[in-house]
């Protein structure tokens, strides 16, 4: 308090020596230990919430629509105590306040969030319960940072939505995938020093980046000249997802002649996480260099490489978590002494790039990137053309099987599977080795192999943003995008297993050549087959904003415009999609506009209104264009090269609303949101394995029940309404109170189109009744209390209690069309389809409510100019078993089946679930110079 | 000021220097952890120690036998274990299977392989890669079961407490458990502590055999057909017939004779060949298991893959009667200048008719017996030389058969009213005779046709004959001869 007094006293008095024409505040911040500068430092101007950040120098400038008078200034960022500094602005003067320091947060938990996110990726693509934390871990908001820290294990999803609803952005080039508009958060993970600069506008609120999606946008600010000099070494310990890791960077900070430097490598590995037999091997590495040539130029050079393997789960029935425990999973067994898992999912995605930044003058800046990102992305799996199917989770090997027998249950049977898969209910190995083998000596094809599904994207980005302050009160956002993806899609044999007469390439299941050019080919290891295509994507997008600042309210309108094009080109001839299937495909192009405004009245320094809307349409992501596109050109809408008339594809339109009320006080924080967003026209594609359909035919004319197929849901509404709460109060220097509440309702509104395809035929069931079911995906209602206790000596504890509650299973929209109670064979409603048990049958299961309790403490020492400290954190200290997720099976696809397979004693074909961690810890302990 | 500034320079400088040395201790540390902590590699190779579980299991097996602790018994006595528990049975509501009570173990090469889905956890093995002389099936829940037990594999069974008797198409199997009356499948948990493998897969060499000549004896058996085709009529259609909800049996045939002898071709409507299109322009030989069909009525042939369907010769055609001159003819409107005499017994053949159709009898059959008869029908002398290339084609029919009683003769020293065993006779025909269908029941009156039996090699004057035997009592099938035709071009 004293420092800052005299550095107010200097400000003023400085202020009145210089006599300048402007009002203007100026000033920079240094390390409080290594007086060293800080760049992206956020300085704010708390009454009208203008911000700025700090450039390589430390420095910082407020020149436009500066609020006169007594006024505080936030600094903060992470990883430093956050600062308040009382200053006095007079009208046509200058405030300079240089130096301002900044204490390193010893106590700052900034490591867990990465561990959280980037590390776990709590599931893979097929839970379709993506985690959106990583979007929210850098914010100052107390809901964020409850949402990214505390939720996320539950997989909670703010307001509902997905998270390619938000961007994110390394040095302003966006990194979602073109294919499901989703962030790959492991193609950087591992490098928590280096992505820590982060800036994050959340919900609407405009971006100086880009336009955003409704969850906003985060920009992690990856230049050499962005860090503060120094280095850190860490080493991790944890049974999460990993069991160790090393991390070590160093920044050079501003050197002579304008150049900076900064570099990372980290490792993380371990042979199994919380999840049996889930490995998990990291390494990354990152070097930035950059040169300031001049006050207006200065270049960027940043290299990302993270290789990442890792050991997937399954999710599984209940049945078999009632055996087995909430760690089991099934795609793992012994060979040679080792867990050895079928399917590893490695991402191999360096990134490159170039960064121009320009300050033309004071007012007026243009960051030009150029960035190219290329790589592999493979999921490893078992094929079994000639072997009975590997999984040791397979309805026929469980006790439900045998207690479903048509002539009453088998409880000889059922005793002696439940005891098999007790005890072993693992992959054999050594019996899909040996079946290799047996079939090398009489020259029949590989029973089994191990294959990679590929996607080699190569993607480059050229983009251009301006901002520029056209007034005092007017800032002008814009920026220009092009984007072009190359994916490559195959697969690719990793491993024979011992055979030595390879795999033909046509599918055992229909004897349908996969490449009618090649028929009869036979694959062997490094060898493609199964199905291979590029997909092609360019992507031209502009943005511009208009941002207006005045002293009682802020508003901003923004509006964008995107131009989409996509088209396969395959290079095997599928026979089931002979004419279809092989060359370039039609393109579908779509035009996608945005529009949103609001605004920020400032009732006072301590009350706030914040109320934003916006109307977007965008292209569907690659994965929700194409039907099914291992097979065929056929985008949504189109069946075997035929437009469905009145189902074309279209632009996913989503509408969003939200309003806040915001209290700030030296003591209380709170934020309270209310929240409205209406997607519409959006597409969703799932392939499964379907028994009990009708609509398909074999060769001969005779109806096939039972088919590998592609249900396309057309047309989906969905609904999100809800609110959101955040309250911290700062009761005693030493004691903070912390809550968060969640209370949404996010379900379909409307009854979407369904249709199914496979090979080139289709069968349209009309509308699916999903109107009113809940949107699945992590809990509706979330709830948080906790406090954080921070000792003067540098060492501290905290405890949160988060209670969850709704949470639904994914409902399989097939079961909620006519296929469902009519015959398979005719169509004709079944005789014994009875409403009532229907009703009962169809009921969206909800998992309940849980609590869960998370602790964490640690404790930190200065020695000289050193840092050395550590933490430990208990999630789920109650070791509380919670379903995280789960779908219905679309195995049992009609009313008979369905009621058949409920009136066992064990359903067979129940839905698979996901099971949160029981208890579970994570150690930190890092040395920073 | 001057101090102050070069100590900090100081400072500084021990502070780099220290940071440095702290910095590339760290990371060389860092760097060696990173190198040899090592996560599961990529190594899917084949380990050392596959398959000694088994082969463990299968030496003991082997030590027991040599011990005395467990007796290897045959496929054909284990078969006829059942067999006299099922000769014992009278009726057909008896339970189709015997449970083996003794430490018994039985070998055998598998033969059929479910690697197209035409067989559906079974399959069977044969006492022997090559000659066999008996098959056997094994039932088991299994799919895809021919990646362990591919065909010329050894297969050791041990029986103890298993089942051995009818599977559903009433072949004799070994199963773990029994299914209503029949030999129900070892378990997935039987199989590992019950079916062992040697090392060794020895190549099967199918039974080369006539269409005529497959029999009750070759079920379970790998046989080849030679100089066989499909119908004609069956051109266009698959090997499945999408109207049969499982089994679809195609007609295979052989040309012989004047006609064809025919074959079942059965195939699942599991099998990946399905839909594929008979081959029907071509004939040749095809290899597959003898089985029997649903309920066990037919003999059948199942086909582990249509490779087996070698095709590449024309096809045949049956020969053309007018193509011959028949040199003789009798239609035995009444016994003519035949001659039948017995040298034992006093049953003997007798000319009858029915329904306009006249021909020569014989029979042992006597109400609740049979007779011991030893019965001769002896043609009149005909002249061998008169022509080339003759060809003796008959038309019988039969009854209530038990067995084949009828052998047909030739000789060119016999004199008419002398006894026949002081003369000299040469057997002919006995393939064609044998293959003449059975009817078990009642009169049919169908007359089949025998193939063309060969007398080229008779020369001079000779007669034929033929002799009914009721093998000391033990046959009794009434045989109808309803016509005696020889051909020459």
């Amino acid at each position: 308090m004293k420092k800052s007094l005299i550095i107010l006293l200097f400000g003023l008095f400085s202020s009145f020596a210089l006599m300048a024409q402007n009002t203007m505040i100026k000033g920079s911040v240094k390390d409080a230990t290594s007086l060293e500068p800080i760049p992206d430092v956020t300085i704010t101007i708390e009454e009208t919430q203008q911000s700025t950040l700090t450039d390589g120098l430390g420095e910082f400038t407020f020149s436009s629509n500066v609020p006169l008078g007594e006024q505080v200034l936030r600094i903060s960022k992470p990883g430093y105590v956050t600062k308040r500094y009382p200053i006095i602005v007079n009208e046509g003067q200058i405030v300079n306040i240089t130096d301002m320091t900044l204490e390193v947060d010893l106590a700052s938990s900034e490591d867990l969030f990465t561990i959280t996110l980037s590390d776990d990726e709590l599931n893979d693509d097929t839970s379709g319960a993506d985690n959106i934390s990583g979007l929210l871990a850098s914010s100052m908001d107390i809901f964020q940072r409850t949402a990214a820290f505390e939720f996320s294990s539950s997989f909670f999803r703010v307001r509902g939505l997905d998270s390619d609803n938000g961007s994110v952005l390394i040095n302003g080039i966006e990194m979602n995938k073109v294919y499901n508009g989703r962030p790959q958060w492991s193609n950087w993970g591992g490098l928590n020093d280096v992505v820590r600069n982060q800036v994050l506008t959340s919900g609407l609120t405009p971006s100086e980046y880009n336009f955003g999606g409704v969850l906003g946008t985060t920009n992690i600010i990856a230049r050499a000249s962005s860090y503060r000099k120094g280095g850190r070494v860490t080493y991790s310990s944890s049974n999460r997802s990993y069991t160790n890791r090393v991390m070590a960077s160093y920044a050079s900070g501003l050197l002579d002649g304008g150049w900076s430097y900064a570099f990372m490598a980290s490792r993380r590995w371990g042979n199994e996480g919380y999840q049996d037999a889930t490995l998990y091997d990291a390494n990354s590495f990152f070097a930035t260099v950059e040169k300031k040539f001049n006050d207006k130029h200065s270049l960027n050079f940043t290299s990302i490489y993270a290789p990442n393997r890792r050991g997937k789960s399954s999710p599984n029935t209940q049945e078999v978590y009632d055996l087995k425990g909430i760690k089991y999973n099934e795609y793992w067994g012994y060979l040679d002494g080792d867990k050895k898992n079928s399917r590893i999912k490695e991402t191999e995605e360096p990134i490159l790039m170039l960064n121009h930044y320009w300050d033309i003058n004071s007012r007026t800046s243009l960051n030009t990137n150029v960035a190219y990102q290329w790589g592999k992305l493979g999921n490893s799996r078992l094929d079994f053309p000639g072997g009975a199917n590997p999984s040791p989770a397979y309805y026929q090997k469980l006790p439900s099987y045998f207690l479903a027998d048509s002539d009453g249950p088998d409880y000889e049977n059922a005793y002696i599977a439940e005891q098999e898969f007790i005890n072993n209910g693992q992959i054999d190995w050594n019996r899909i080795i040996d079946a290799n083998l047996t079939n090398n000596i009489n020259g029949s094809y590989a029973a089994y192999a191990l294959y990679e599904d590929r996607s080699d994207d190569s993607q480059v980005t050229v983009n251009t943003i301006l901002n520029t302050e056209l007034t005092d009160n007017i800032v002008l956002n814009a920026s220009v995008n092009y984007k072009s993806l190359k994916s490559e899609n195959f697969a690719e044999i990793i491993d024979l297993l011992g055979s030595n007469t390879g795999v033909l390439n046509v599918d055992s299941f229909d004897g349908f050549q996969f490449d009618m050019n090649n028929p009869d080919r036979v694959a062997f290891e490094g060898d493609k087959y199964r199905y291979n295509y590029n997909l092609y994507a360019d992507i031209i997008s502009g943005y511009a904003q208009g941002v207006f600042k005045y002293n009682k309210v802020d508003f901003y309108l923004a509006g964008s415009i995107t131009k989409t094009d996509y088209y396969r080109e395959g290079l095997y001839r599928n026979e089931a999609n002979a004419n279809n299937s092989y060359g370039k495909g039609g393109e579908v192009d779509f035009t996608g506009f945005g529009a949103k405004a609001g605004f920020t009245y400032k009732i006072s320094g301590k009350h706030l209104i914040d109320v934003n809307g916006g109307y977007i349409t965008r292209a569907p992501s690659l994965r929700n264009t194409y039907s099914n596109a291992r097979a065929n050109h056929d985008v949504v809408g189109v069946v075997n090269g035929v437009n469905v008339t009145g189902q074309e594809i279209t632009e996913e339109k989503i509408t969003s609303f939200d309003a806040s009320y915001i209290f700030r006080s030296p003591i209380v924080n709170a934020r309270l949101t209310g929240f409205y967003t209406k997607t519409e026209d959006a597409n969703e594609i799932s392939f499964y394995y379907a028994d009990g359909i009708g609509g398909f035919f074999d060769d001969q004319g005779n109806v096939q029940t039972n088919n590998l197929v592609s249900e396309v849901l057309q047309g989906v509404d969905k609904r999100h309404l809800g609110a959101e709460f955040g309250i911290e109060a700062q009761v005693t220097p030493t004691i903070k109170l912390k809550g968060a509440a969640s209370y949404g309702q996010y379900t379909y509104d409307n009854n979407p189109n369904l249709y199914i395809s496979a090979n080139d035929q289709a069968a349209f069931y009309g509308e699916s009744n999903l109107k009113d079911y809940k949107v699945a995906g992590g809990p509706q209602k979330a709830y948080s209390v906790g406090f954080e206790y921070r000792d003067p000596d540098y060492w501290w504890f905290g405890a949160t209690a988060n209670f969850f509650d709704e949470t639904y299973v994914d409902v399989s929209p097939l079961l909620r069309t006519s296929s469902f109670y009519t015959e398979p064979t005719d169509g004709l409603p079944m005789n014994d389809y009875n409403p009532e048990i229907a009703r009962d049958l169809l009921k969206q299961e909800e998992f309940g409510s849980y609590m869960v309790v998370n602790l964490i403490g640690g404790k930190s020492w200065k020695i000289n100019d050193y840092f050395v400290g550590f933490f430990a954190s208990v999630g789920n200290i109650l070791d509380k078993q919670y379903r995280t997720g789960g779908f219905e099976q679309g195995r049992n696809a009609n009313y008979r089946e369905l009621l058949e397979d409920n009136s066992n004693p064990k359903r067979r074909f129940g839905p698979k679930y996901w099971y949160g961690r029981g208890a579970n810890y994570f150690l930190n302990v890092y040395f920073r110079f | 000021m001057y101090i102050l500034d070069s100590k900090k320079t100081m400072k500084n400088k021990f502070q780099t220097m220290k940071t440095t040395k702290l910095l590339t201790l760290l990371l060389a540390l860092f760097a060696s952890i990173a190198i040899t902590s090592c996560v599961e590699d990529d190594d899917y190779s084949v380990p050392n120690s596959l398959g000694s579980e088994e082969n463990a299991g299968l030496e003991q097996i082997l030590a027991d036998i040599n011990s005395g602790d467990l007796t290897e018994i045959s496929i054909a006595d284990l078969k006829a274990l059942y067999q006299a528990y099922e000769d014992g049975q009278s009726g057909f509501d008896y339970d189709h299977f015997i449970q083996i009570p003794d430490n018994l173990v039985v070998k055998g090469y598998v033969t059929s392989s479910d690697a197209t889905g035409n067989f559906y956890k079974e399959f069977y093995m044969q006492d022997a890669p090559e000659n066999p002389t008996a098959a056997l099936g094994v039932l088991l829940n299994q799919v895809d079961s021919y990646n362990q037990f591919n065909i010329g594999r050894e297969v050791y069974i041990k029986l103890k407490d298993m089942y051995v008797g009818y599977n559903s198409n009433e072949v004799i199997s070994v199963g773990g458990k029994t299914d209503d009356q029949e030999v129900g499948q070892f378990t997935a948990n039987q199989i590992p502590t019950k079916i062992f493998r040697s090392e060794v897969t020895e190549t099967i060499v199918p039974l080369q055999l006539s269409l005529s000549q497959i029999s009750e004896s070759n079920v379970g058996m790998f046989v080849t057909a030679t100089d066989v085709q499909f119908p004609e009529n069956l051109e266009g259609s698959t090997y499945g017939d999408p109207s049969e909800d499982f089994d679809t049996q195609r007609t295979l045939q052989a040309c012989e004779g004047f006609g064809y002898s025919n074959f079942i071709v059965e195939t699942s409507s599991f099998s990946n060949f399905y839909n594929t299109p008979l081959p029907t322009t071509n004939g040749g030989t095809i290899s597959g298991v003898v089985l029997k069909s649903y309920g066990g009525d037919n003999l059948v042939m199942l086909l582990n893959d249509i490779s087996d369907v070698e095709f590449n010769n024309s096809r045949c055609t049956p020969l053309d009667i007018n193509d011959f001159n028949v040199v003789f003819e009798e239609t035995f409107d009444s016994q003519g200048s035949w001659e039948v005499t017995n040298t034992v017994g006093t049953r003997d053949w007798y000319n009858t008719g029915f329904g306009g159709e006249n021909y020569m009898r014989a029979t042992a059959f006597s109400s609740g017996n049979i007779d011991t008869m030893v019965s001769w029908l002896i043609s009149p002398s005909i002249d061998f030389d008169a022509q080339n290339s003759e060809q003796l084609l008959l038309e019988i029919a039969d009854a209530y058969s038990n067995g084949q009683p009828l052998k047909a003769y030739y000789s060119n020293d016999y004199t008419t009213g002398t006894n026949p065993d002081d003369a000299t006779w040469i057997e002919i025909g006995a393939d064609e005779i044998n293959a003449l269908g059975v009817n078990t029941g009642f009169y049919d009156n169908n007359y089949e046709a025998t193939g063309l039996i060969d007398l080229s090699m008779v020369t001079g004057n000779a007669v034929l004959a033929f002799v009914y035997d009721s093998n000391n009592g033990t046959i009794s099938t009434t045989i109808d001869l309803s016509d005696v035709k020889i051909l020459a071009e």
